[in-house]
């Protein structure tokens, strides 16, 4: 325990001091803001239902940044000569790293809540379905970071992992719209299951269904495995 | 280049590797360069016996890596005891570093067994990995973070208690000398900084096993004397293997030495011992002048105890023969190899070379080369 908490504070120490964290939370922030002024001021509407979509999609094309680097960086930089080599169980490896990624998500979800601010105070917005549209937004970023750190370690080039990701990461977001051309409704409902962007939709709506959030804790759990096992059969 | 007076006979017999410095001084042919560097060498550390009562801290049986068809490490064996320092000695490529990787954990072995402080690595690596301190060839260092928070992070990882965590950080910091720069980040520090702070991380805990792929890399003279006594300071209790280039290194301070090349161990014994065990094929150089090759060589060979010439001119003006015969270990040689050749030519200077311990890493490594050299020479004198 103390080694996977040593390991996750040298994350958040590691990330404070590259411009990286702070490029996507501004880059992020700016474009929330952005949505959230264009959906809500210009249409007099108070709810976060098409600023959460928008930031579905920005947060899936910019999470891959994030994780890029998890275990690029350490092989680049000898580094995982260490880590392979000091007293942690794969799994610490890769828990350790991840839960540093996803504080940084949730740097970027308590960034936005500013914006309810304007919305409490001049609108009667629908609380639940806000914190409901939230649960939905950390489970899509903790799913996007699960694959972007599995696939940073499976390649030591950071653009090969960022690409690769976003390729996944917005397969599985766009596999809903493949549902129009399938003519059999098992095909069609499998698909549903597998799509990142109908469970959102689903939170964003208020749906907070155990089904959605199963979904998304078994991408990122798969996705952990897979990364703990990668490591432990790499050496 | 001075040169003896002409119809002069000198005789030097060699009996050590101060001698050298003798028959360098009067040297006057162009003689293999490594015949004359200077060599240091402190025999009361090798000297000590080994220490057979300790079961081994780092033990390797049979281990061998291959990645695909190529095989990097073949069939390795050996233990190095706690209280050992351990020279792995090897030129570029031979298996070094994979040999450390796999004792480390970074790497598994394909096949045999690695046991560090009695865990087998395959096993239980996460167990020997709390007994081992590892500098890779490349200290892995985060280049943001400052030295005391990098150092912080690899005490805590190795489970450093944390009452005693200052403490254990001061007593690296003060024995790799980086008190000053604790607060400083890593990308800011030369070359030399971050090679002890690459020492300093493998020492936190105190660990049983030290592996040190080449700890004085990149570091100025006063600073590998300060490194060297660290190290020396670890051995007394802990086993040490350290990866060296610098060969005067592991006479002063590792009490075996162990050879590899192109993945296989050739030999691991103490310094003396190799030596010992090279002396059985001496050679001995001789200065000749006014004589032609065919001559010189079919003397040579006839002299009792010579197994090989080989010949090569020296001085711009053809008139001088230098000739390395390679000799049984028996004394007497140089005097019968002295009176041939003086009975037919000028005898300018004959030398008896005993091999050092860059001699014999040489002979080791470069074996199958030599071989070829001194059979076709012995081919050409018969």
């Amino acid at each position: 325990m103390r080694a996977l908490l040593a390991l996750y504070r040298k994350e958040l120490l590691s990330y404070f001091r590259s411009p990286i964290a702070y490029f996507v939370v501004a880059v992020f922030l700016v474009g929330t803001g952005y949505f959230f002024l264009y959906n809500t001021f210009l249409t007099g509407n108070a709810s976060m239902d098409e600023t959460f979509q928008n930031m579905g999609i920005l947060l899936v094309t910019l999470l891959p940044i994030v994780s890029m680097r998890l275990f690029t960086a350490e092989v680049n930089g000898k580094t995982m000569e260490l880590l392979a080599t000091l007293p942690f169980q794969p799994w610490q490896l890769v828990l350790g790293k991840y839960l540093g990624a996803v504080s940084i998500l949730l740097i970027m979800t308590l960034g936005t809540a500013i914006n309810l601010v304007p919305l409490v105070m001049y609108g009667n917005p629908e609380l639940s379905t806000i914190l409901s549209g939230y649960l939905g937004f950390v489970l899509l970023g903790m799913a996007c970071l699960a694959i972007g750190q599995f696939f940073s370690a499976l390649t030591q080039n950071q653009i090969v992992a960022a690409l690769l990701t976003v390729v996944v990461v917005l397969g599985l977001w766009f596999v809903g719209h493949a549902q129009a051309f399938q003519s059999t409704p098992g095909m069609r409902a499998l698909l549903s299951h597998l799509s990142f962007a109908i469970h959102y939709g689903g939170f964003i709506q208020g749906l907070v269904r155990s089904e959605a959030i199963a979904f998304y804790l078994a991408v990122t759990g798969i996705a952990l495995v897979l990364n703990a096992g990668w490591l432990q059969w790499r050496r | 280049m001075t040169r003896p007076p002409q119809g002069g006979l000198v005789i030097v017999a060699c009996l050590g590797d101060h001698c050298r410095g003798l028959a360098a001084m009067g040297g006057s042919g162009s003689s293999p360069a490594n015949m004359h560097r200077p060599t240091h060498h402190v025999p009361t550390v090798s000297a000590l016996p080994p220490l057979h009562s300790v079961p081994a801290a780092i033990s390797l049986e049979s281990v061998s890596k291959r990645y695909g068809s190529r095989t990097i490490v073949q069939d390795v064996s050996f233990t190095v005891d706690a209280g050992e320092i351990v020279g792995f000695l090897g030129p570029n490529g031979a298996g070094k570093t994979t040999t450390m990787r796999m004792i480390a954990g970074y790497t598994t072995a394909s096949s045999g067994r690695i046991l560090v402080a009695g865990h087998d690595m395959a096993l239980h690596q996460v167990a020997a990995a709390r007994h081992l301190g590892y500098l890779p060839e490349t200290p892995p260092l985060y280049d943001v973070l400052e030295v005391g928070s990098y150092l912080r992070f690899v005490a805590d990882v190795k489970g450093v208690p944390r009452g005693q965590m200052s403490a254990e950080l001061e007593r690296v910091a003060a024995a790799c000398r980086l008190e000053a720069v604790m607060r400083r980040e890593i990308y800011k520090l030369s070359k030399g900084y971050r090679q002890r702070v690459g020492l300093a991380q493998a020492l936190l805990g105190d660990p049983d096993v030290l592996l040190l792929d080449e700890p004085t890399a990149g570091l100025d003279p006063g600073q590998i004397q300060e490194t060297r006594e660290v190290i020396r300071a670890a051995g007394e209790r802990h086993a040490v293997l350290l990866s060296t280039h610098i060969l005067p290194e592991v006479t002063m301070i590792c009490r075996r030495v162990a050879i590899i090349s192109q993945g296989r161990l050739l030999a691991i014994d103490t310094p003396e011992g190799l030596r010992s065990k090279a002396e059985e094929s001496n050679r001995v150089h001789v200065l000749v002048e006014g004589a032609v090759e065919a001559d010189l060589r079919q003397a040579l060979a006839a002299v009792d105890g010579v197994e090989g010439v080989s010949l090569q001119a020296a001085g711009s003006d053809g008139r001088l023969l230098r000739a390395e015969c390679l000799v049984r270990a028996d004394s007497g040689v140089e005097a019968r190899i002295a009176r041939a050749v003086a009975a037919r030519f000028e005898l300018l200077r004959l030398e008896r070379l005993q091999p050092t311990l860059e001699n014999v890493f040489l002979r080791y490594v470069g074996d199958t080369t030599l071989d070829a050299h001194g059979a076709a020479e012995r081919a050409a004198a018969a």
